[in-house]
């Protein structure tokens, strides 16, 4: 009787196990079309660059190991130091100039009541116009002659022709311009999708307390935004930190570097090198990810900080 | 049910990945057709939008039913620093594809291109070609290249804004200025006549650098040399540079002759002077084909020679190669020699002709000048220039003396002809685009100051790296 109670049980089990088998490889099978795809298209090429970035390379072709050459050769470049402040100052200004209007924009989208859809279309137009068309857009409109849109404005007002993008002191800032211009739209969004899950009832809460427009957005909406917020900004500092067809599109790095950043500089070392850079451009690429590697864990704590609270 | 259909999808989408990732894995010989015709794909062929497409079909044809063992397989990959080396390394290039003069040195070391020496000898092109030339396109006596047309740089104008400035004769012939103060004062006559820029310089994309080349050589400049132990040194850190470097600056302000922009890259550089933006530009004789897409008419182009420095009259030799493609079997580097020699041919053979004429008919028909002279990249023994330069008078659209002069620059040059310099030249024209930008933005840039950290960097972030 015995012997029969166990067979049962591990006939049970067997069934178990392999009903858990047969779940499981159902959700490999589904599963392994994205695994191969990521395998291919982005866990393989992001271990082989860096490896590879160890390697002497002719071209794309594997040569022999060389240690820290490919490192030595990239920080000792004399141009190094300026491409990451010039990478720096682009994250800057982002942050300065690209950071808060989206916010702004997406408050005062909340509070308005009449043609609220209208406007959020009339604010999103700039994030569907095609990324080069809109650069050579502002492109022309920096021209720094009589013809650019601005110095148009300027002669108008009496005032002389600015440089614009012809100018390193104002080159990274008018293309965070361009940038804030082209992207804000995307953020302010996200950030209209917040405000509006914040509860009715907590403001009336805090009309009813007396508390001011700025009270309300500092006490009720701030700490329903903060994790997002926070979220942005960090998002915002890894995407602008990898900056790249801007400069290529609208000042080709120039005037004299004045734009050129890292990811620009690892572009050049990749694909206008003649084949000379491949093994500095994985290695800039390494260099970059651990930069941004930083940034990442500083969220992640910081993240878990404010999830912490609620 | 859904489960079921989501599995089967999913089961034929890992079939399908796993089928394209060994797909070519069979052993059939990829460089023979069904019928065991060689297969030769020929990159640079043009789109069907393209007013040669046409007539490059009945080229195809008539080869093909010329040469019944080969099959021309066309390709519409145009050579692009920026793809040829993952196409290479992936395996992908066409078995014929199209590249530069400047393109060559790196191209040779990186073995994408097959030796071809030995087939040259076979068709009869020994000592057929321009010693020069064939410099450019060898290494260690062994030749990687078949060229297609050579080009020296002159001096492009705008014929309207040329005659505007009173600096054409009745006939048609420009006043030819004879060194760069010279080219100064006629763009200063321009602007002041026209209100337009009187030259365009180029600072971006590398095309600064590369037009500042025969500029400096005229002022005496080298750029680099080998040292005794085989390892190449700048050497542009010298008066002579700075002198160069100086003029640039003050054709921007001292003549104010300059446009406004001062990051111009080649598509710009074309486009200001082909829209009638600029009365003169330094160019190749292949300007016709750069400005006709911006609706430049054959009549208000213009050619001469290149002016002289105070050191040397000196111009720049450039030019398109044809390479085969270095994983190319014995049989499709012959098929692909033959199909050049279509169109690149020291004999007058009839498909020479047809082929060159057919080229210059789109040309005609498209509204490109026709009437600028290429440089010869023939021996005294080749027959065929002769008969291309007669052709191209008689069809030439536009009045002749506009290019009379150039055209005699380039049949008995009194320059120094010279070739790009010899290792990493897009880099340092790289750097000398910066050089320029700079001195084109700040009034008070240190020409000497500046040459002397860009000749620093040169040799640190690219002469010290070089392995080859």
């Amino acid at each position: 009787m015995k012997i029969n109670k166990d067979t049962d049980v591990a006939k049970r089990m067997r069934a178990r196990n392999s009903a858990r088998l047969r779940n499981n490889i159902d959700a490999w099978i589904l599963m392994l079309p994205m695994v191969i795809i990521l395998y291919l298209f982005v866990w393989r090429p992001t271990v082989l660059g860096g490896v590879w970035s160890f390697f002497n390379m002719r071209a794309y072709t594997v040569l022999d190991f060389c240690g820290l050459d490919n490192y030595i050769k990239v920080l000792s470049h004399t141009q190094f130091l300026p491409m990451l402040w010039n990478t720096v100052q682009y994250v800057l200004w982002s942050l300065i100039v690209g950071f808060l209007p989206p916010l702004f924009i997406a408050i005062m989208l909340n509070e308005i009541i009449h043609f609220k859809s209208g406007f959020r279309v009339l604010i999103y137009i700039p994030a569907v116009i095609p990324g080069i068309a809109a650069m050579l857009m502002w492109y022309f409109m920096y021209y720094p002659d009589q013809t650019g849109l601005l110095n148009m404005l300027l002669g108008k007002l009496g005032i002389k022709s600015f440089g614009w993008l012809n100018n390193p002191d104002f080159t990274i800032l008018g293309i965070i311009i361009y940038m804030t211009w082209k992207g804000f739209a995307g953020t302010m969004l996200l950030y209209y999708a917040s405000l509006q899950s914040v509860s009715v009832e907590v403001y009336e809460a805090a009309l009813i307390d007396g508390a001011g427009p700025f009270k309300r957005l500092w006490h009720v909406t701030r700490p329903a935004m903060e994790g997002l917020l926070l979220l942005n900004l960090v998002r915002q500092i890894i995407s602008v930190f990898q900056i790249m067809e801007q400069p290529l599109a609208m000042t080709g790095g120039g005037p004299n570097g004045a734009s050129t950043s890292l990811s620009y500089q690892l572009y050049q070392y990749g694909f206008n090198s003649g084949g000379k850079g491949t093994g500095q451009a994985m290695a800039l690429g390494v260099i970059i990810f651990l930069i941004l590697i930083v940034f990442t864990i500083f969220y992640f704590k910081l993240n878990k900080k404010v999830e912490d609270r609620y | 049910m859904r489960k079921v259909i989501l599995k089967a999808a999913a089961l034929a989408l890992i079939v399908s990945l796993l089928a394209c990732a060994f797909a070519g894995c069979g052993k059939k010989d990829a460089t023979k057709d069904e019928e065991g015709r060689t297969i030769v794909s020929v990159g640079n062929w043009p789109a069907k939008s393209n007013p040669q497409y046409e007539s490059m079909n009945e080229r195809k044809t008539r080869f093909e039913k010329a040469n019944p063992d080969v099959s021309i397989r066309p390709d519409e990959w145009t050579w692009d620093r920026k793809t040829f080396y993952a196409k290479a390394a992936g395996g992908q290039l066409p078995i014929v594809y199209q590249t530069g003069f400047t393109e060559m040195p790196e191209i040779i070391s990186s073995e994408y291109s097959a030796d071809i020496s030995e087939v040259l000898s076979k068709h009869g092109f020994d000592g057929m070609l321009n010693e020069d030339i064939l410099e450019v396109i060898s290494k260690d006596g062994k030749v990687y290249a078949l060229p297609n047309s050579t080009y020296v740089l002159g001096l492009a104008f705008n014929t309207e804004l040329m005659k505007s400035a009173g600096l054409m004769e009745a006939d048609g012939t420009p006043k030819q200025p004879k060194d760069w103060n010279e080219v100064a004062d006629f763009a200063v006559k321009i602007k002041k006549a026209t209100g337009k820029p009187g030259i365009v310089f180029p600072s971006s994309g590398n095309y600064g650098g590369w037009m500042f080349m025969p500029v400096a050589w005229s002022f005496g400049v080298d750029f680099m040399e080998k040292d005794k132990d085989g390892k190449w040194q700048a050497t542009f850190d010298t008066k002579e540079a700075v002198k160069a470097l100086q003029y640039i600056k003050d054709l921007k302000w001292k003549y104010d002759v300059l446009p406004s922009t001062t990051l111009i890259d080649g598509t710009e550089y074309n486009k200001t002077f082909a829209t009638g933006n600029a009365g003169m530009m330094i160019a190749a004789g292949d300007v016709p084909t750069k400005v006709f897409q911006y609706g430049m008419k054959p009549d208000h182009i213009g050619m001469m020679a290149m002016p002289a420095g105070p050191k040397r009259h000196v111009t720049l030799l450039g030019g398109g190669v044809y390479c085969i493609n270095a994983n190319a079997t014995e049989d499709q580097i012959d098929a692909a020699l033959r199909w050049l020699e279509t169109a690149i041919s020291f004999e007058t053979t009839e498909e020479f002709k047809t082929n060159t004429k057919n080229y210059l008919d789109q040309c005609v028909e498209t509204n490109q000048l026709v009437g600028v002279k290429g440089m010869s990249m023939w021996s005294d023994k080749a027959e065929s220039q002769a008969w291309s330069n007669k052709l191209v008078d008689d069809m030439a659209n536009s009045n002749i003396n506009h290019v009379r002069l150039y055209n005699e620059f380039v049949a008995d040059c009194p320059a120094d002809i010279q070739p790009e310099e010899p290792v990493c030249a897009q880099e340092l024209y790289a750097v000398i685009d910066s050089l320029i930008q700079e001195v084109l933005t700040n009034k008070d840039a240190d020409c000497a100051k500046l040459l002397k950290k860009a000749n620093a960097d040169f040799q640190s972030n690219y002469l010290d790296n070089l392995t080859y």
